[in-house]
């Protein structure tokens, strides 16, 4: 089991008043499983993949990632396990503007003390894998939409980490560019990598073999993939 | 260390992304250092230069006058008051002081110096007795100095420097020509050699008279300037105190009756300009010393504009793994590299304006070591307390936060 989470909740305090996002989130995800968290805005979706994503910690219950307890760590244990264990794809891409695709592609492995060598090695390969060979010295405003999208599946990918966390991929594509994007999610997951997705979109959402819908801050029903059923 | 390097790379890309931005921001940091490195240079050189022209009296040798080292305008006020010293002084001290190898004297005053239809404004004069050139390191190139046969005759003769011949007498002989002083002619009978100028302040503009002529036709109501070579190193106190006692015996002077004269060594001389060019240092230094902090006040200033215009970048290496350590490290070296860099540039202004002043002063430059690690050290220094805040800052953004900051 990668992910179990057990009765997450995550409250906020906006001027005195309590704000329950996510409201007792209770569910398990597989090595190798391709799921889609959807939900429309204000559902908590958000809130959700940020948990999942360690990059904050809920206010109650218990997730274990890889079998390690999150919800207890600080800042910089949890920096660690993004580090380590998860790829962060955006829908704004999210790439240093001034920095090579290549240079994009080697960020994570600068914070977990990898060698030059082997870092230039390791970036090349993902950026292979994702088919942007040719494309290593460009900058991120060289790149078309989809290529930058790419450039971020392959900084997501180079650690090697045992999840890929997307949070609306296609949502800055147009459909086009968006299904070749959705392409490379289904390799990747045909290679093994265990993928989250979290949209609101239909469409996208079908990709995935499963597809967990949240409103409300809660699971309101989980249903499987219509391609993947097909 | 890895780490480091991967930093300053990172920090060294942003600064020159921004290269007008950056230039502007140092530009405090630059002229703080530049000026110190100037003016320690500059100062350093001085004091070889006085120590070189102090030397020249010769180590054994002190002077004893009416107005000593005047430092305040009272003592100015009240040492003009006192008796002057003349020539019947110099020659009891001669006569009485067993520890002193020569006793000489010398008076000075300034004149227009004339040869035919040439001539050269302010020039000074100074009557001197025969035996000066042993007490003072002073070397003759032609000719002779004025002699004790002279002195005893007041002999119209003149020993000249180098600005007098090139005047009076370009690309000819001098020796036994005429000169003309306040009406009064002069044989010129030798000359000095030539010993360049500083702060535009010519040495060889001398004429050098015998004492006793100089007394003849300018009058005797200047005090003379006794010029005493004692025998030994060892033997300059006793002979100062030898010399004290004749005066204070001519003077007449009670037991409890402070000196009115003053005795002083070139040693006296090199400290008391040592005190000035200290007090001038300190004064200068806390002058650069502000630029400085503005320095790096503009440099924590664009440390914060960058930390809020990167949120973003902040956002994307933090969810990638950037501990709070990293994120800080990351904009300390780059406040870091940015101080260094203008201490740098700094040194760099700093020694070539100091090379400039001396070039136009004429006043040697000596370059130290230390000023220049100094310039790199308090430039660091000062990179690292006003980039700490905007570092701070930026380590501690929320990663949730920073990445949905437009």
């Amino acid at each position: 089991m990668l992910i179990k989470t057990e009765n997450l909740w995550k409250t906020y305090n906006m001027g005195g008043e309590e704000l329950h996002a996510l409201r007792g989130v209770t569910f398990c995800i597989d090595k190798g499983e391709y799921v889609a968290i959807m939900g429309p805005s204000g559902s908590g979706k958000s809130t959700l993949m940020n948990l999942i994503g360690c990059l904050d910690t809920p206010s109650k219950g218990t997730y274990q990632l890889n079998g390690r307890q999150v919800a207890s760590m600080n800042d910089d244990e949890l920096a660690f396990i993004r580090n380590k264990e998860i790829g962060f794809v955006f829908q704004t891409f999210n790439l240093l503007p001034r920095a090579t695709a290549l240079h994009n592609v080697e960020l994570p492995l600068i914070y977990n003390g990898t060698t030059a060598e082997t870092r230039i090695d390791l970036a090349k390969r993902a950026l292979e894998m994702v088919d942007l060979s040719d494309r290593m010295m460009h900058r991120p405003n060289q790149l078309s939409g989809g290529q930058r999208q790419r450039v971020a599946i392959a900084r997501a990918l180079v650690n090697n980490p045992s999840l890929i966390l997307a949070d609306e991929p296609t949502g800055n594509l147009d459909t086009k560019t968006g299904v070749e994007i959705m392409g490379v999610f289904d390799r990747l997951h045909e290679a093994g990598n265990t993928i989250i997705i979290v949209t609101h979109e239909h469409d996208v959402a079908q990709y995935a073999n499963r597809i967990v819908h949240i409103r409300d801050g809660q699971i309101e029903r989980e249903e499987s993939g219509r391609k993947r059923a097909a | 260390m890895r780490q480091f390097i991967e930093s300053v790379k990172i920090a060294l890309a942003a600064l020159w992304a921004n290269k007008l931005r950056t230039t502007l921001t140092l530009i405090g940091m630059i002229i703080g250092v530049a000026t110190i490195i100037a003016i320690v240079s500059l100062i350093t050189g001085m004091n070889q230069y006085v120590a070189a022209e102090i030397d020249q009296l010769g180590a054994t040798t002190f002077i004893v006058d009416k107005e000593g080292i005047i430092t305040s305008e009272e003592t100015w006020w009240e040492r003009m008051k006192r008796k002057k010293l003349t020539v019947e002084d110099m020659n009891e001290v001669a006569a009485a002081c067993q520890g002193c190898e020569y006793v000489g004297g010398r008076e000075m005053t300034m004149r227009k110096v004339k040869s035919g239809n040439r001539y050269v404004n302010d020039v000074f004069i100074m009557g001197s007795t025969a035996n000066f050139p042993q007490i003072v390191n002073f070397e003759i190139e032609q000719g002779h100095y004025p002699t004790e046969a002279d002195n005893e005759h007041r002999r119209p003769v003149a020993f000249i420097g180098y600005d007098i011949m090139d005047e009076l007498f370009p690309g000819m002989s001098h020796i036994g020509k005429v000169i003309t002083i306040s009406g009064q002619e002069y044989t010129v009978i030798g000359n000095g050699k030539r010993r360049g100028s500083t702060l535009g302040n010519s040495h060889d503009n001398y004429v050098i008279i015998p004492l006793s002529t100089f007394e003849k036709q300018f009058g005797q109501r200047r005090s003379l300037d006794i010029f005493v070579k004692a025998r030994t190193f060892e033997g300059i106190a006793s002979a100062q105190d030898e010399v004290r006692m004749t005066m204070r015996a001519r003077h007449k002077l009670k037991y409890a009756d402070a000196d009115d004269f003053e005795i002083f060594t070139a040693g006296d001389i090199m400290s008391m300009w040592e005190n000035f060019s200290r007090g001038a240092f300190i004064v200068m230094i806390g002058i650069s010393s502000i630029s400085l902090v503005v320095g790096g006040i503009v440099i924590m200033n664009i440390m914060l504009v960058s930390v809020t215009e990167r949120t973003r970048e902040i956002g994307i290496r933090k969810a990638i793994g950037a501990r709070k350590a990293s994120v800080m490290w990351q904009f300390l070296s780059e406040a870091l590299t940015l101080s260094v860099l203008g201490g740098a540039v700094g040194i760099l202004g700093g020694i070539a304006v100091g090379q400039g002043l001396s070039a136009l002063s004429g006043i040697p430059m000596g370059i130290e070591i230390w000023s220049i690690v100094a310039g790199i050290l308090v430039s660091g220094g000062i990179g690292t307390v006003f980039g700490v805040y905007p570092a701070m800052k930026a380590a501690r953004l929320d990663p949730i936060e920073a990445l949905r900051y437009e």
